[in-house]
């Protein structure tokens, strides 16, 4: 009797330590094989940001053919792209990807998608960027609850190292390039913004500023004139202000044209476009013709049939309206694209957050 | 599938083994003076006390993580932790401090971390809805953290030190003195460490993640007469955290909390009345420092007033009980506006033992408030000893969690509009005992309506809003048993959970609930010496709610070995001197995604008992 009983004991035992085996691998990251020819050209990059201090921002590429190809950092490089992925742009044959939370940029090659380098020395919070010469030019919120630490990096291209910044007013955002002018549009962090920096990137000195309405978020150049979206504040904040739409002439540097938006609308987003401007507003898109610069009073055309969630990115490319579905915020995303009559013609799955477009044709 | 069998397997082949284990069920209590918060009659309850207490980590993290089915979500060792309980969210636990609820009014949840179990004598947890009885966030169980007091011990002293790696360290003092009238206790425990793991497979280490916490709890009990006690409660916790970097070059962060609890209690017993009246004051304060090297930080704080009067009337085998809260919320912050809230209950109880084998229960609550909707709870059950190794409880309930300080009052978000959720819940519990063993297994059913959410509005913005509704249903499995063989004593004590709980509309697994736990405890004895292994078996989560398999966290298996040797002379005062392996197989996890979890690690302790 005891014999058999240590022998349930034992049984027992080696039960239990079977059990503590059982675990599962289900985690898969897809890793789609590179386009047959190796490279990452003739198509567009989705720039997908990922959960806030989740670390799975991903690219996405989707080519000329539709085909659709995720997690191309990771496939490449063998390692995630980090904590938010806030923007990206291109030199020559280099990608930077700003990753926000990591308070990296990402430097790869723009057409295999190989990691050259990663910039870490300088860089907070880095928002935008654009390029002047062989140089970069970097918008940093540095800490974001420090109005006063904001910055613009300078960084040589040769050698991937920020050789000077630039201290600027509070949430400096978009910054674009007119011929070594370069305008820099306070979004705000911690509290709201509502100028543009006009910065020599020669002599590396802000040179004047230009007030906006609040909130300047995107900026374009088109022709000799600089168009600045700013969304206003919104209700949340306790003083809810007028979202306005801003033409600068560049020779200037005076606003020379306006559209205030109704009280209560924040528009998002905004391209142009053979002579139209559009916009998006919650889940529809706006036209304003740029003859007349008027405000629209009915959307051009809306995302509600495709069942949008969050209309997080927006892009006009070779001929498509491109439109970034967040979803929830909490879900994979999706890419919709639309032609330029504003008529659904595609639905891609991306990944979590997709936030904006980067054409590499 | 044959996992799952295997699981079964080891049940009932455990079943067979048996005796007092380190979690013991509380036993069946005889119907005389029950405090109101007793339902355990038609619920379950886990009792976990003396040894599991030291010999777990000192964190309610840890302690629960590794003895119950609940699913810890921590940011890294040390972190902000929460749990998810039944399926249910962050929110929907009730932690209550020798009966009032302490969870934070700001945020509507208890931070596991900030809990330093040395400062309790005992911690109960209870499974499934409790509204009418706890309150609040009762939804998918409560957790009680007790302290008792005993009369005519005389002088009582305990030391517990402990170091590890990281620089890990313990320091744990409880004296206590009683007379048969009078009773007096006072813990200090101070934990600490410099935190600085490797992350497992990778070249990065945890950085930042130091702290170190401070508590100090005291009781002071005093029976002026047969009839009539008064006592006293006190806690007082002070934690300070560094917040460990989701990447390398992220700013640091850090994060403070100091709570203070204080309580009387009159407890008047006559014939066949007895009355119970709590005063009880609360604070909470939060300090977050978004960056280390400046003095900037946001912060909120809280300070409630609680007043609970119960009396029960007992009458042969009926049992009935009235109660009165009364709560009031004094909080402000940041980024939230300055509130006063009042917020009023009215309980009414009856427990009926009809004859030696059947029992059943009746509770009602009705909220009284003018802040929000004021609904009306109720939980009933009943009992049956079926056989003399077989009992049956079925037991159903409506409960409820309402909004929170940022849920009402965060500035320019917060919706004063917001309804409580509710949460309608249905269970059966079967009840095996045999000398030695015990065996019990749930099925529950929960609705929870008007999910209490931030969401993204069509313009990105976050806003709480009562989103959605989710269903839950579950099984769960608790086994101890224990069986001596010559000098060899031997236990085990183990539970399983099942879990599904889906978002109704789209029929997805909620975010961070594993279908599948396990945890597991051997003890063996012989002599002065002891050994323990302790395991848990965490089940896959999903991080999305679209549950897309590319942001799954793994499933994972974690062990401690543990080792002790009583120097001291037997039966007498102990000098107990112990050593531990946690995570023997340095097993890869996390349970949050991108936080870490550290790889092998080893500390010793040293217990007196004079």
């Amino acid at each position: 009797m005891i014999m058999k009983k240590n022998l349930k004991l034992v049984a027992m035992f080696a039960v239990i330590l079977l059990l503590q085996n059982c675990t599962s691998d289900d985690r898969e990251i897809r890793v789609d094989s590179p386009p047959p020819s190796g490279d990452y050209a003739n198509g567009i990059f989705v720039l997908n940001e990922g959960g806030y201090t989740y670390s799975n921002a991903s690219v996405s590429f989707i080519d000329n053919s539709g085909q659709v190809y995720n997690n191309i950092f990771y496939a490449v490089n063998g390692r995630l792209l980090g904590d938010v992925a806030q923007s990206m742009a291109f030199h020559g044959d280099k990608a930077y990807i700003m990753v926000n939370n990591s308070n990296t940029i990402e430097v790869v090659n723009r057409y295999t998608f190989e990691s050259i380098t990663t910039i870490e020395q300088d860089i907070l919070n880095p928002r935008f960027m654009t390029f002047v010469g062989d140089k970069g030019y970097i918008t940093n919120w540095g800490d974001p609850a420090d109005s006063t630490d904001d910055y613009v990096a300078v960084l040589n291209t040769e050698t991937q190292v920020v050789i000077n910044t630039i201290s600027v007013s509070e949430g400096p955002e978009e910054i674009v390039n007119n011929n070594g002018t370069l305008y820099v549009a306070h979004k705000g962090g911690w509290d709201y913004g509502n100028t543009i920096s006009v910065l020599n990137a020669a002599t590396e000195t802000i040179t004047s500023s230009i007030q906006v309405s609040d909130v300047p978020g995107n900026m374009l150049i088109h022709n000799s004139d600089l168009y600045v979206l700013c969304a206003g504040k919104g209700d949340y904040t306790g003083d809810e202000t007028l979202a306005g739409l801003h033409k600068i002439n560049l020779a200037t540097n005076q606003v020379t044209d306006q559209i205030i938006f109704a009280d209560g609308t924040h528009p998002r987003h905004f391209q142009i476009t053979n002579n139209s401007l559009l916009y998006t507003l919650n889940r529809a898109v706006f036209k304003v013709n740029l003859s007349d610069f008027t405000l629209p009073t009915t959307p051009f055309f809306s995302t509600n049939v495709q069942n949008v969630g969050q209309l997080n990115g927006f892009k006009i490319s070779n001929g498509n309206i491109y439109i970034a579905d967040a979803k929830d915020y909490v879900s994979n995303g999706a890419v919709l694209i639309y032609d330029l009559q504003g008529q659904f013609q595609q639905n891609y799955h991306v990944k979590l957050i997709p936030n904006g477009f980067y054409n590499n044709n | 599938m044959i996992r799952y069998l295997l699981i079964v397997l080891f049940f009932c082949c455990g079943a067979l083994y048996a005796q007092v284990s380190p979690v013991t069920e509380l036993s069946e209590v005889n119907l005389k003076y029950i405090k109101l918060k007793d339902s355990v009659y038609t619920t379950t309850q886990t009792v976990l006390n003396d040894s599991v207490l030291k010999r777990n980590q000192s964190s309610l993290t840890s302690l629960l993580n590794y003895n119950t089915t609940m699913y810890l979500k921590e940011n890294g060792l040390g972190m902000v932790s929460s749990p998810s309980f039944r399926g249910t969210t962050a929110q929907q636990t009730a932690v209550l401090w020798n009966g009032i609820n302490i969870n934070s009014q700001t945020t509507g949840q208890t931070d596991f971390n900030t809990i330093n179990t040395r400062g309790f004598d005992q911690v109960i947890v209870k499974s499934g809805g409790g509204g009418v009885i706890d309150g609040s966030n009762a939804i998918g169980g409560s957790i009680y953290l007790e302290n008792i007091l005993e009369y005519n011990l005389g002088f009582e002293n305990d030391l517990f030190l402990k170091y590890g790696s990281y620089n890990t360290y313990g320091i744990d003092y409880k004296t206590s003195y009683s007379t048969k009238q009078a009773s007096f206790s006072l813990g200090v425990s101070r934990q600490g460490s410099e935190n600085d793991y490797e992350y497992l497979g990778t070249d990065r280490i945890n950085k930042n993640g130091q702290f170190n916490n401070t508590n100090i709890s005291s009781s002071f009990g005093f029976k002026l007469n047969t009839r009539n006690t008064i006592s006293f409660y006190a806690n007082i916790y002070d934690g300070k955290r560094n917040f460990s970097l989701p990447t390398p070059n992220a700013l640091e962060t850090k994060y403070d909390d100091f709570n203070t609890r204080s309580m009387l209690e009159w407890v008047s017993k006559s014939k066949n009345l007895t009355s119970n009246t709590k005063v009880a004051y609360i604070t909470e304060n939060y300090k977050y420092y978004p960056n280390i090297v400046r003095d900037f930080y946001t912060y909120g704080d809280v300070g409630s007033l609680f007043v609970k009067y119960n009396l029960d009337y007992e009458m042969g085998r009926i049992l009935l009980s009235g109660g009165l809260n009364y709560n009031q919320n004094n909080g402000e912050g940041s980024d939230i506006e300055h509130e006063i809230r009042h917020l009023g209950s009215a309980v009414l109880g009856l427990k009926h033992k009809v004859n030696k084998r059947f029992l059943y229960e009746i509770s009602l609550r009705q909220e009284l408030n003018s802040t929000y909707e004021s609904p009306f709870l109720y939980a009933a059950g009943i009992q049956a000893e079926i056989t003399s190794f077989y009992s049956l409880k079925l037991n159903t309930s409506k409960n409820f969690r309402i909004p929170t300080y940022n849920d009402l009052y965060w500035e320019g978000l917060g919706n004063t509009y917001l309804k409580p959720e509710l949460s309608y819940q249905g269970e059966m519990s079967h009840v095996l005992h045999i000398p030695n063993a015990s065996l019990t297994i749930n099925a529950y059913y929960n609705k929870v309506q008007d999910l209490l959410l931030w969401t993204p509005d069509v313009n990105g913005v976050w806003r709480p809003k009562n989103a959605e509704n989710v269903k839950i249903y579950g099984f769960e499995g608790l086994l101890t048993a224990k069986k001596s063989i010559a000098a060899h004593n031997f236990n085990v004590s183990a539970t399983y959970a099942y879990t599904v709980s889906t978002n109704e509309k789209t029929n997805k697994q909620l975010i961070y609930v594993p279908y599948h736990k396990l945890t597991t405890t051997v003890g063996y004895a012989y002599k002065k010496l002891s050994a323990y292994y302790q395991y848990i078996n965490n089940g896959e989560v999903y991080t999305t709610t679209d549950n897309a398999t590319d942001h799954i966290l793994n499933s994972y298996m974690v062990a401690n070995f543990g080792l002790e040797y009583n120097l001291g002379r037997k039966n007498a005062n102990t000098y107990i001197l112990g050593a531990q392996i946690l995570n023997v197989w340095n097993e890869s996890y996390e349970s949050v995604l991108n936080r870490p979890m550290p790889g092998r690690n080893f500390n010793v302790y040293l217990n007196f008992n004079i």
